[in-house]
């Protein structure tokens, strides 16, 4: 009997322990959340902050402006370093080759999309360059012309 | 004829698993403070917990192609965190001078919080007593024990859940939870 008693006392502890156990896990875990809560609520004041957030639909823009300026600079760039080709080239595509008709038109279609998706017009600070590009063009036309003058 | 079935069921689940990842901003919004809870409960540092959470959402996004829907969203984000924190947690012992305790929670950061249904002075300072008791025991576990411990008790996973997630087998979550109980409530006892 005594072993009995004492096997049930023994047994009461152990419950109540665990008991214990669970309500203080209960507690720290609410503890845990109230926390985290106060934390992410902390870092989301925070977000504005350069280099701390991210916008995963933000992040095709760069790319995009890139891709913008790649198409844009590069025909500038390649009249204003091969002067000697035809005049207008990078304007009038339609006197292009085959190849480069395909191309254009790929550029074009890929422009146009993003320029939908971005909404937004070729950079303001690309004209000086553009206007520079039409006078290398004149001026090439105009000493182009010389010389068949003098052959 | 179950093989077809089963097949569709995988071809669906994996379906729902991108259409959900389709949106990564919703993603982020709604699984963001589980990831951040789990990495403050078991680095008790806010810096870094903060730092790991961008980071898993990252890695997630850069990798979510490769998420077949095999396992749950959740199951799948937290076990990236899982992966990034041991990552820290290497890195942090090899630099083991670094004591870079100036963003790390303690125990004073859970005064303010007041336990439910609790109004009465003594039974709040009882509360927060038994918080501060697993909170220091908790400390003294290992990294395995305590990611295990969390994902228990704070986030409420399955056994087999946090199985596939840790990358262990039943039975050692079960041996990691069971010494992490020895050792919280040994320390528990001491306490009082």
């Amino acid at each position: 009997m005594k072993f009995r008693r004492d096997t049930g006392a023994e047994s009461d502890t152990t419950r109540e322990e665990v008991r214990e156990m669970a309500e203080a896990l209960s507690l720290y875990r609410s503890a845990m959340r109230h926390i985290a809560e106060k934390e992410a609520a902390r870092s989301r004041v925070a977000e504005p902050r350069p280099g701390r957030s991210i916008r995963f639909g933000m992040l095709l823009a760069p790319a995009l402006t890139a891709v913008v300026a790649a198409a844009v600079l590069v025909p500038v760039y390649s009249h204003l370093h091969h002067p000697t080709s035809a005049p207008g080239v990078v304007v009038k595509t339609s006197q292009a080759g085959p190849a480069d008709t395909r191309a254009n038109v790929d550029d074009t279609v890929l422009m146009n999309q993003i320029d939908s998706e971005l909404s937004e017009d070729v950079p303001d600070a690309l004209r000086p360059l553009a206007d520079l590009g039409n006078q290398t063009t004149n001026a090439s036309s105009v000493s182009e012309k010389k010389n068949v003058t003098q052959e | 004829m179950e093989e077809i079935a089963g097949n569709e069921l995988a071809i669906d689940k994996r379906e729902q698993a991108m259409l959900e990842l389709a949106d990564f901003d919703e993603v982020v919004r709604v699984y963001r403070p589980r990831i951040l809870r789990f990495l403050l409960s078991s680095l008790t540092d806010r810096d870094a917990a903060e730092s790991l959470t961008q980071e898993c959402f990252l890695k997630a996004w850069s990798a979510r192609h490769q998420f077949r829907g095999d396992s749950s969203l959740s199951t799948w984000l937290t076990r990236i965190a899982v992966n990034l924190m041991r990552d820290h947690l290497r890195s942090r012992s090899l630099r083991f001078w670094q004591k870079t305790r100036g963003s790390s929670l303690d125990v004073m950061d859970i005064s303010d919080w007041v336990p439910d249904g609790r109004s009465s002075p003594e039974s709040l300072t009882v509360a927060r007593d038994r918080v501060a008791a697993v909170w220091r025991a908790v400390e003294s576990l290992s990294a395995q024990q305590r990611a295990v411990f969390v994902l228990r008790f704070v986030e409420e996973m399955e056994l087999d859940e946090i199985a596939g997630t840790i990358g262990m087998n039943l039975s050692t979550v079960k041996s990691h939870l069971y010494r992490a109980l020895a050792i919280i409530r040994e320390r528990m006892g001491g306490a009082k």
